[in-house]
């Protein structure tokens, strides 16, 4: 700084030395006029470089450099410098920032970041799917808005965050969700929703697997033990005695053809792999047939579309048994008169074994609970039709093993088909 | 909405909270109208008396937001938009009580049909699918007062025609299956109503979308046509 104010003091001196001889020789206005003049050239001199500083700052680019002249020049250049180094570093802060959005982003889980008014600061496109958000036109939003239910707003109203919150959400469909709400930086809340609809409904499945089992063996228990109880009590008749001998027997045949299926299910899900012996189709699917037309006897149509092509590979024993009760489901859930249509298809691309019938049908919402064990779509109808309650979740897993996908379309009143469909790998002789 | 600073901000958080309390309201009966379709599907009448109870608690929220708006107006005065806003919200508050109160009268309906013994199921699909088209006009409606966005209000408007044409496809098929069997005239004539309440959810859900595009635009568009197109 000194030196600039010793320039310019040097420079005003130099400009008196100039100016005084002519004011001493020739005339005193001449001297000041050249006194004038000098310093005014040195005021236009600051006067541009200013002008220059003045038309930089308002837009101040770096790609178009500021330099001065004299002492300006020094100054123009750091500051030149300073932005500069700003400009890299507010660049380096905003790749930060953007990387750190990419990973809330790339984040499973749905972020909602809330300030203490419950506002939107920010959400991510797993948020916004899951809740219904849109972050371009909601930021500001009190996400009470938004997502309504009155049990959320309670839940975010009450402060108490040590337990996450289960939603239903209205928007998504049959989705199960949980919130965790965690408070940070004083001022902020964090929104954590997990979709824990699978978890939920494995927990589902399995509470109702145990209630289940226990129903499905307590009911013909009941019946046994209170038969038990009245031969022990009183002195019954030889018929009398015959006919309770007659339907105990049949509870226990009951009881154990569910322990059987139970025992079946779970050797699958334990076995090895299946081995890969050749399945011979053609035989497999008259044996089907006979044995459809055995159950049937006589009352339905049974039908075979096949062009007797192709083979599977596979483990004989749990295919029969696959395929068998999905043929015999059919003909039990076909009035009589109903046609049932036993399909084979196979193509180098795969095979596909199939089991249509103008039956009952099933209502949609059974259809994706049907193959779990136990579940039944009318309970008193199928106990009364002998079935188990575990047929189509034995036919799963074996499918399951042998890669196959069972397809399931139903309409009521109009007919059912199950299809198995193989994947190429398990296709032979095409 | 509210963009244009206002002297105090503390009216804004006035307008902000009528808002969210309308909302709050608004989730309610969203929460009611699944409630009561649910127990239609699954015939757990009991959570019948937990909508009825509700119910009181929407009457006492519209109450309670109708004496607010009331009080804005007088201690505030607002003007324009804001005004706008405060009478539209009044109006929404009354659509949102009455489709609580049909609701109300869904639930009341289905418990009757299931302690009759009877079971609801083969109507089931269509009176379900018709339930959530009026839910998600509802939920839209609402979405779209939230946001103040008058062209998803519009085109709720527009979806209540939907609605309205498979409610009447619903009381087409009701009627035939009166005609062929008698014994379930009973039934029907229930369902009828519900698909009736339904249906005059999706009217409510209609009426708030209109309220919207008021408190957007300035133009009232109840019975006009031509407006939302």
């Amino acid at each position: 700084m000194s030196a600039q104010l010793l320039q310019a003091f040097l420079i005003a001196l130099s400009t008196a030395v100039v100016a005084f001889p002519v004011g001493y020789f020739w005339a005193q206005w001449a001297g000041w006029m050249v006194f004038c003049v000098g310093l005014g050239l040195q005021l236009l001199f600051h006067f541009r470089n200013f002008a220059r500083l003045e038309r930089w700052s308002r837009s101040p680019v770096v790609d178009a450099s500021l330099e001065g002249e004299g002492a300006w020049d020094g100054v123009f250049g750091r500051l030149y410098r300073h932005e500069k180094d700003l400009r890299a570093q507010i660049a380096q802060r905003d790749e930060e920032i953007r990387m750190l959005v990419a990973a809330a982003q790339a984040l499973t889980d749905g972020i909602v970041i809330l300030d203490l008014s419950n506002q939107i600061i920010f959400c991510n496109t797993m948020a916004e799917v899951q809740l219904g958000l849109k972050l371009a036109t909601d930021r500001g939003q009190p996400v009470v808005n938004l997502v309504r239910r009155p049990e959320f707003v309670a839940y975010l109203q009450a402060g108490m965050f040590d337990r996450p919150l289960t939603l239903r959400p209205e928007r998504g469909e049959e989705r199960v969700l949980a919130i965790h709400v965690i408070p940070y930086a004083g001022r902020r809340r964090l929104l954590q929703v997990k979709d824990i609809t699978q978890a939920d409904r494995l927990d589902q499945t399995r509470r109702d697997f145990v209630a289940n089992v226990s129903h499905e063996l307590r009911t013909p228990l009941t019946v046994l033990a209170g038969f038990l109880e009245t031969l022990q009590e009183i002195d019954v008749g030889p018929d009398e005695r015959h006919r309770y001998l007659e339907m105990m027997a049949d509870q226990s045949a009951r009881m154990r053809s569910i322990v059987q299926d139970l025992l079946t299910l779970s050797s699958i899900e334990s076995a090895p792999p299946p081995e890969n012996d050749v399945v011979d189709m053609a035989n497999l699917i008259d044996k089907l047939r006979r044995d459809a037309e055995a159950l049937s006897s006589g009352r339905h149509n049974i039908v075979v579309e096949s062009d007797g092509r192709g083979d599977l590979l596979g483990a004989e024993p749990e295919l029969v048994s696959a395929f068998s009760n999905l043929v015999a489901n059919a003909v039990r859930y076909t009035p009589a008169g109903g046609t049932v249509r036993i399909q084979w298809k196979a193509t180098p691309q795969g095979a596909e074994f199939a089991v249509q019938d103008n039956g009952i049908g099933i209502d949609p919402k059974h259809i994706p609970r049907l193959v779990e064990r136990f579940y039944r779509v009318d309970r008193g109808r199928s106990r009364d039709s002998g079935g188990t309650g575990l047929g189509l979740a034995i036919v799963k897993h074996s499918l399951n093993r042998h890669q196959a996908l069972l397809e399931i379309k139903s309409e009521p009143g109009v007919g059912s088909r199950f299809a198995a469909r193989f994947p190429a790998s398990r296709v032979a002789g095409i | 909405m509210n963009e244009s600073q206002h002297l105090s901000s503390q009216f804004d958080e006035e307008l902000g909270r009528l808002r969210t309390h309308v909302l709050q309201m608004g989730g309610l009966v969203e929460t009611q109208v699944s409630a009561a379709i649910d127990a239609y599907s699954s015939g757990e009448i009991s959570s019948v008396k937990t909508i009825v109870e509700t119910d009181r608690r929407i009457n006492e929220l519209e109450k309670a937001i109708d004496d607010d708006c009331a009080h804005v107006i007088a201690k505030r005065q607002p003007a324009a938009s804001d005004l706008r806003l405060v009478l539209g919200i009044s109006k929404i508050v009354t659509d949102l009580e009455r489709a609580g109160d049909e609701a109300k009268k869904i639930a009341k309906g289905v418990r009757r049909i299931y302690e009759a013994g009877h079971m609801p199921a083969q109507y089931g699909i269509g009176i379900r699918h018709l339930a959530e088209a009026a839910l998600a006009m509802v939920r839209q409606s609402l979405d779209a007062f939230a946001r103040i966005d008058a062209v998803q209000a519009k085109a709720v408007i527009r979806a209540d025609s939907d609605v309205d044409t498979e409610f009447k496809s619903i009381i087409r098929q009701l009627i035939t299956h009166m005609m062929e069997d008698p014994r379930t005239i009973t039934t029907s004539i229930e369902i009828i109503s519900i698909a009736r309440a339904i249906e005059r959810i999706g009217d409510h859900a209609k009426n708030v979308a209109e309220q919207v595009v008021f408190v957007v635009e300035g133009r009232d568009i109840r019975h006009d046509k031509e407006a939302i197109k």
